[in-house]
């Protein structure tokens, strides 16, 4: 370790510098992709197999009662759980005959919708895996999110396959108005979103879920670069219901069991009455 | 001494620190910057003039506007085929200069077409070639144009997907086209895409908009493609294509099964061009037709399950392995028969009827 630099640092010093130039040399161009790049790849290459297609075929009625399929429409999905639980818009699914789903594996079924929730226009549905799990996308922090920083959106425009578009936040909380509903603290981005992106997954450039891609704002019904999406926060809130419809359940068990020992009590005193006659 | 050795290594260290901090440009910014000002001058505008009449049968030129990338240092420049159209063709370089250009060939199956002036060399930034084959969703794509005739523009995003497939103008297969969210235009066509080292990963073809201007959905034609035909478009004007002379459909599962056909997916022949290659080799086409849900396909051809022995899922892979050979190649065909024979046919490829226009060099 005697190397003579023209500033006279020797030893260990000098062989730590040149250790340094040589990282920082190595760093900038080691890789013909950027920094930001490497990071967007590994983001997308880690949430592409949670994002799924949805088609669904809506049959309205008329005067030939369905002669054919009438209207087919896209979406997309994102995977909550391993064993199918896939979580969408509820105006992707909403009033569907078939809703099929096509996985990033291209493997297609057939799903149900098990519950759905109106005022966040989400919907849960199940497909049945078989053996093969699916891959559950990791959920992220919207409290945390700041305009300006970097958001993905994956999803399914025009239902022309797994799609992978780059935008910014926009602005963080945003409340709009559609005909006949209000969506509150909405994310808006500039990421394009196009129909067929509702339900996809907007995510942050570590790969977690930060948002549902849901609405967009444009004069043309394509995207102008106004998308919105309801922030992760609003999922894990409606998630326990969603994914569990129990709630429901509950409320009648509870009436059956509160009829039930009113009767008893009912029946109790009655028979009391008797025995005192 | 030693205070010295401290001393200038921390010098070191804030020099390093400080050339990363001084800028107040990102990493990304820097190399956008960069790569557009290396690379703009090799970027042109190309307006093709073609003259009409009008009503009043007066002579007025209507004109189209496209972009090209300069890709040889002897004034060649890659464009789209239906930029070029039928008109006269001008190309204007980045300095302003103008040239009128002459066509070196067409191939109207990729939308490529080669356009040559004779400009100086020291005038012609060369756009190198890159690799589209190891292209990832995610990384940057640049965009250089010339949308809606506005002059050069910068547009960035990244690669939305990989590996589609688009019909081209004519209707043939394009494969492996590149999908990007940087916004192209119309105008934009013909123009190059680059990646974040500089190099040419395709040439912006196609959006799919319902407005007609961008909605962050633009395609090119993958730059594999290109160096594929380019060489043949300057030395001949044309790409000759092998030429089977079938016309096949995608055999899906669901369909088979209704058929009762002996295989689950493969390509089916719909007809074969009488006196084709295939014809000659005794392959055949459907005989009758038939309604499945709410399609009329024509059935009773063959099944092919196979090309050279690499095995076909459907039409479009059928394709693109036929694709790799060229015209004269003997092919070994595994196709299935509907009596549920199976064997394997030998054909001699064709080369595929071409409709380009004249080379004017």
């Amino acid at each position: 370790m005697h190397l003579n630099l023209p500033f006279g640092a020797k030893g260990p010093w000098a062989a730590i510098s040149i250790l340094l130039v040589f990282i920082s040399g190595v760093y900038s161009s080691a890789s013909a992709l950027t920094s930001e790049e490497i990071l967007t790849i590994k983001a997308y290459e880690k949430v592409a197999p949670s994002v799924v297609n949805i088609t669904t075929q809506v049959c309205e009625a008329e005067f030939f009662y369905c002669a054919t399929p009438s209207i087919t429409g896209s979406g997309s999905g994102v995977v909550l759980r391993e064993d199918g639980l896939i979580i969408t818009n509820r105006h992707v699914v909403s009033g569907a005959q078939t809703i099929r789903v096509v996985l990033s594996d291209g493997r297609r079924l057939e799903a149900r919708i098990t519950a759905s929730d109106p005022d966040d226009d989400l919907a849960v549905i199940k497909v049945d895996v078989g053996d093969k799990p699916l891959r559950a996308i990791a959920l992220g922090d919207s409290d945390s999110l700041r305009v300006g920083q970097r958001v993905l959106a994956v999803g399914n425009p025009f239902g022309l396959g797994q799609t992978l578009t780059s935008g910014v936040i926009s602005m963080a909380d945003r409340t709009i108005r559609d005909n006949e509903t209000v969506l509150k603290n909405l994310i808006q981005t500039d990421a394009p979103i196009n129909p067929g992106n509702s339900g996809g997954a907007l995510i942050n450039l570590d790969g977690e879920l930060v948002g549902l891609c849901t609405a967009i704002l444009s004069p043309t019904g394509s995207s102008i670069r106004i998308g919105f999406a309801l922030p992760v926060k609003r999922i894990k809130a409606a998630a326990p219901e969603l994914m569990h419809p129990w709630h429901k359940i509950t409320g009648w068990v509870l009436v059956i069991l509160l009829a039930a020992w009113f009767l008893r009590w009912v029946y109790r005193n009655r028979s009391r009455q008797y025995d005192m006659e | 001494m030693r205070c010295t050795r401290i001393l200038s290594s921390a010098l070191l260290v804030f020099f390093l620190a400080f050339t990363s901090l001084a800028i107040a440009l990102t990493e990304e910014e820097n190399n956008n910057i960069e790569l557009y000002e290396r690379l703009a001058p090799g970027v042109v505008n190309i307006t093709s003039t073609v003259m009409e009449h009008d009503f009043f049968l007066n002579v007025i030129p209507r004109k189209g506007t496209g972009s090209g990338s300069i890709i040889d240092s002897r004034g060649f420049i890659l464009t789209n085929n239906h930029v070029i159209g039928n008109g006269k063709l001008e190309v204007t370089l980045a300095n302003g200069k103008k040239y009128t250009a002459g066509l070196m060939g067409s191939d109207p199956d990729t939308d490529l077409a080669v356009l040559k002036i004779d400009a100086p060399k020291e005038s012609l930034t060369v756009i190198p070639m890159g690799d589209s084959a190891s292209l990832k969703v995610g990384q940057k794509a640049m965009a250089i144009g010339n949308p809606f005739g506005l002059g050069q523009t910068l547009t960035t995003g990244v690669v939305s997907s990989v590996g589609r497939t688009m019909r081209a103008e004519n209707g043939t297969l394009v494969e492996d086209i590149i999908q990007t969210d940087a916004s192209i235009n119309p105008g934009n066509s013909g123009g190059p895409l680059i990646d974040s080292s500089g190099k040419l990963i395709g040439i912006t073809t196609a959006i799919f908009s319902p407005t007609g201007a961008s909605v962050g959905i633009g395609f090119a034609i993958p730059v594999d493609t290109a160096k594929r035909i380019v060489n043949d478009l300057i030395e001949k004007g044309y790409y000759s294509y092998p030429f089977l002379g079938a016309t096949m459909m995608n055999l899906f599962p669901d369909i088979a099964e209704v058929l009762r056909l002996p295989v689950k997916a493969g390509a089916m022949v719909v007809e074969t061009t009488p006196g084709g290659p295939a014809d000659k080799a005794g392959v055949r086409g459907g005989s009758r037709k038939a309604q499945i849900g709410n399609n009329i396909i024509s059935v009773g051809g063959d099944v092919v399950v196979s090309v050279n022995e690499v095995p076909v899922p459907n039409a479009d892979t059928a394709i693109r392995e036929i694709r790799k050979l060229h015209p004269g190649d003997k092919i070994q065909l595994g196709i299935v028969r509907w009596d549920g024979t199976s064997g394997t046919v030998t054909v001699t490829l064709g080369e595929k009827p071409r409709g380009v226009r004249a080379r004017q060099p």
